[in-house]
């Protein structure tokens, strides 16, 4: 197995990210964003974000 | 409710009703017909109203149906035009470093709760999602207001997954940047 396939960049984990509100993830990429979000801050904020603005959207008109 | 209370709170929520329509048609005539079309089914209707839910609530939901339908029937146009801009370029670059990396590091949005609370941010929100291109922020909003799965908005739009995947993510990170410099950025707003 490659070193380091494992890792992946911020916009990668970005990727996932949206693709986790719109589908379940394929199990690699569950451990891979799962591992990234461990140890990138940044990422995690933008995890909170998505879900916030999802939040936002569904009270557009109440 | 008596309809003269009635007609009277639906008459002070056409201009919101009508918001929301554009935003999610990106059509006026369309969105000015799916608002006469709810008003009026609002008041034929009146005597089903319950009255415990609010009235903004129950005609929201009611404009849900009627721009489904309109999706439904104006579907062949918008799905030609949305596989044109699918297809065009809008990559994220000049989010990213080549490497990957974000090229400015997300700012913390504090607590979201108190964000709801305002009645400004939602109309930073809007704006923001008038401002993605057309059908991205059509497809978007199937998504996120009127809560389509992905494979049902693949079929109406006529796209294929990866697009309707590819346009999610774009619209989302869009946003978020739209948000991030408009609100989040400006010490949480006015």
């Amino acid at each position: 197995m490659k070193r380091g396939w494992l890792i992946i960049s911020c916009r990668h984990a970005h990727e996932l990210l949206s693709e986790r509100m719109d589908k379940p993830l394929a199990t690699g990429d569950r451990l891979k964003l799962w591992l990234h979000l461990r140890i990138c801050d940044m990422c995690t904020r933008v995890e909170g974000q998505m879900d916030f603005m999802r939040k936002a959207l569904r009270r557009l008109g109440e | 409710m008596n309809a003269d209370a009635l007609s009277n709170s639906l008459d002070g929520l056409r201009p919101t009703l009508l918001k929301i329509a554009r935003l999610q048609l990106r059509n006026d005539s369309w969105a000015e017909d799916v608002v006469s079309e709810t008003l009026l089914a609002a008041i034929e209707n009146a005597a089903s109203f319950a009255g415990n839910s609010q009235v903004k609530t129950w005609v929201v939901g009611i404009l849900k149906h009627k721009i489904i339908d309109q999706l439904r029937r104006g579907g062949r146009e918008v799905s030609i035009e949305a596989q044109m801009e699918a297809a065009g370029v809008d990559s994220l670059d000049e989010l990213y470093h080549p490497s990957g990396h974000r090229l400015s590091p997300p700012l913390d949005w504090g607590d979201p709760e108190t964000t709801l609370s305002r009645t400004q941010f939602f109309e930073v929100l809007q704006a923001c999602v008038e401002r993605l291109p057309e059908n991205m922020g059509r497809i978007f909003m199937m998504r996120e207001w009127l809560e389509y799965e992905t494979d049902q908005i693949c079929k109406e739009m006529n796209i294929t997954s990866t697009n309707c995947f590819v346009m999610l993510h774009r619209a989302r990170m869009r946003l978020r940047e739209c948000l991030e410099m408009n609100w989040f950025a400006k010490e949480r707003g006015p």
